[in-house]
């Protein structure tokens, strides 16, 4: 789709094939898990309205549409992806580079902040963390840039995805403050990558425009990784 | 607004608050003027004749005249940045990463301006005359201007999502916000190398109004008329 623009995609970063081989093997209904996990499928968006939202801006928001509510779980799941991968990433300690490490650390504790966030928003309609398994690309230095280059970017392209789609102001106030750090995130690890890079491919900042993708855009790509495992 | 840098924070040696200090008190009120946001030119006509494909379809005489205001605050913002990085790449005093930063984020902003005046069509307010005081030409001065920049732009697209009545003109400041959550990033980590505040310095960002933004504009001195 907008390659070009948005960095390095999910599906580019498996160079030796070691994702996709074994994303083979997880079995079919990986992505009807992860939808149920998700509460994107058809019961689990109906549900109350019921906010224990800590940030001020959701606190009063009193009748959420179902549609809001089954975004909110579409967000807190890629946050739960992206907190999961760098807690492994901090604990595993096999990061070196002193940047890297410096860069898993601070943005562990922004996404484990995202993950609460939307808990407290969503209350008892929140689904759970699914279980996860990175593959191996905690583990090493290489695989954990790529890997975190293209989740930031995923991040990106999903918030912005369903920027026309939020029907309540505070909800897309809420994404908003969180959209331009994944941003951030995304840069920061592809200047740390290309240090000194000299093609425009290889810079922070790969594009004049940024593209939202759709949910099912973002599902098929989350799937192809096989970080979800079957419940 | 834990996030905020401030200009005094950034101008170490005081060099751009002493220059802005001697620029004249009408400062604000000319740049008002500039933006077309000033109470006349808000009730023009809201011809827009989009070129990003996302914009092409909000060209419609419907077009809230605070939409068209806001837009035309956005690309006085790209003009500016605009300016500034067309300015550094052709006077040469950059090196390094940080040359190829002002070369690749001139295009940026380049881009930027040239979608928002198509989208505004005849309602695009012209361009201000600036004034960047030296800091083009010196490499320090140039990065410290440009994280001031950046993080204006970021916060300024991200204070005024809640105003946007358009959907798709919401939809085009989204697609133009982390391209300069990018720049901020990029030039804060070419600066600090990592160290804080962070390239990315916060888990959440903050919006600023409009008035805010401008009162931070006029504190550089860099809009001249």
């Amino acid at each position: 789709m907008s390659e070009l623009h948005g960095g390095l995609p999910l599906s580019k970063i498996d160079k030796d094939g070691a994702v996709a081989e074994a994303a083979a093997k997880v079995a079919t209904d990986t992505r009807s898990g992860f939808l149920r996990k998700a509460g994107i499928g058809g019961v689990a968006v109906i549900g109350g309205t019921a906010f224990l939202g800590a940030l001020p801006a959701l606190a009063d928001a009193a009748a959420i549409p179902a549609s809001d509510i089954a975004i909110l779980n579409f967000a807190l799941t890629l946050e739960y992806l992206e907190s999961a991968f760098y807690a492994e990433a901090v604990a595993g300690g096999a990061l070196s580079d002193p940047d890297t490490v410096r860069f898993a650390s601070v943005v562990s504790q922004h996404e484990a902040d995202h993950v609460a966030f939307l808990k407290s928003v969503l209350g008892s309609k929140a689904v759970a963390t699914p279980t996860f398994d990175f593959q191996g690309t905690t583990a090493d230095e290489g695989m954990f840039q790529a890997t975190a280059d293209a989740l930031e970017n995923t991040g990106v392209h999903a918030y912005l995805g369903q920027v026309p789609n939020i029907k309540t102001p505070a909800v897309l106030l809420g994404a908003g403050r969180i959209l331009p750090i994944e941003a951030r995130h995304a840069a920061w690890i592809r200047d740390i990558r290309f240090a000194g890079g000299t093609t425009v491919e290889q810079t922070p900042a790969p594009g004049a425009f940024e593209d939202g993708f759709t949910m099912a855009a973002i599902l098929a790509t989350v799937k192809a990784t096989g970080f979800i495992t079957p419940a | 607004m834990t996030d905020l840098f401030t200009l005094e924070e950034l101008d170490v040696d005081g060099a751009i608050q002493e220059t802005a200090s001697k620029v004249d008190s009408h400062s604000r009120g000319m740049f008002l003027r500039n933006a077309g946001l000033g109470i006349g030119a808000l009730a023009g006509a809201g011809v827009l004749t989009g070129a990003l494909p996302s914009l092409a379809s909000a060209a419609t005489s419907a077009t809230a005249a605070s939409d068209v205001a806001i837009l035309n605050f956005a690309l006085t913002l790209e003009y500016l940045e605009s300016s500034f990085y067309a300015e550094a790449v052709m006077k040469g005093a950059l090196s390094g990463e940080t040359k190829t930063f002002a070369t690749v984020v001139a295009g940026h902003e380049a881009a930027h301006v040239a979608a928002l005046k198509a989208a505004l069509g005849k309602s695009a307010v012209a361009e201000p005359k600036f004034d960047f005081k030296g800091t083009t030409g010196d490499q320090a001065m140039f990065e410290a201007t440009s994280e001031v920049l950046e993080y204006t732009g970021v916060h300024a697209y991200l204070g005024q999502v809640g105003n946007i009545k358009s959907k798709d003109i919401l939809a085009a400041a989204g697609s133009i916000l982390p391209v300069e959550a990018w720049h901020a990033s990029w030039i804060a980590d070419l600066r600090r190398h990592g160290a804080k505040p962070y390239p990315a310095p916060t888990a959440f960002a903050s919006g600023l109004t409009m008035a805010q933004v401008l009162a931070a504009v006029k504190g550089t001195g860099f809009i001249v008329a």
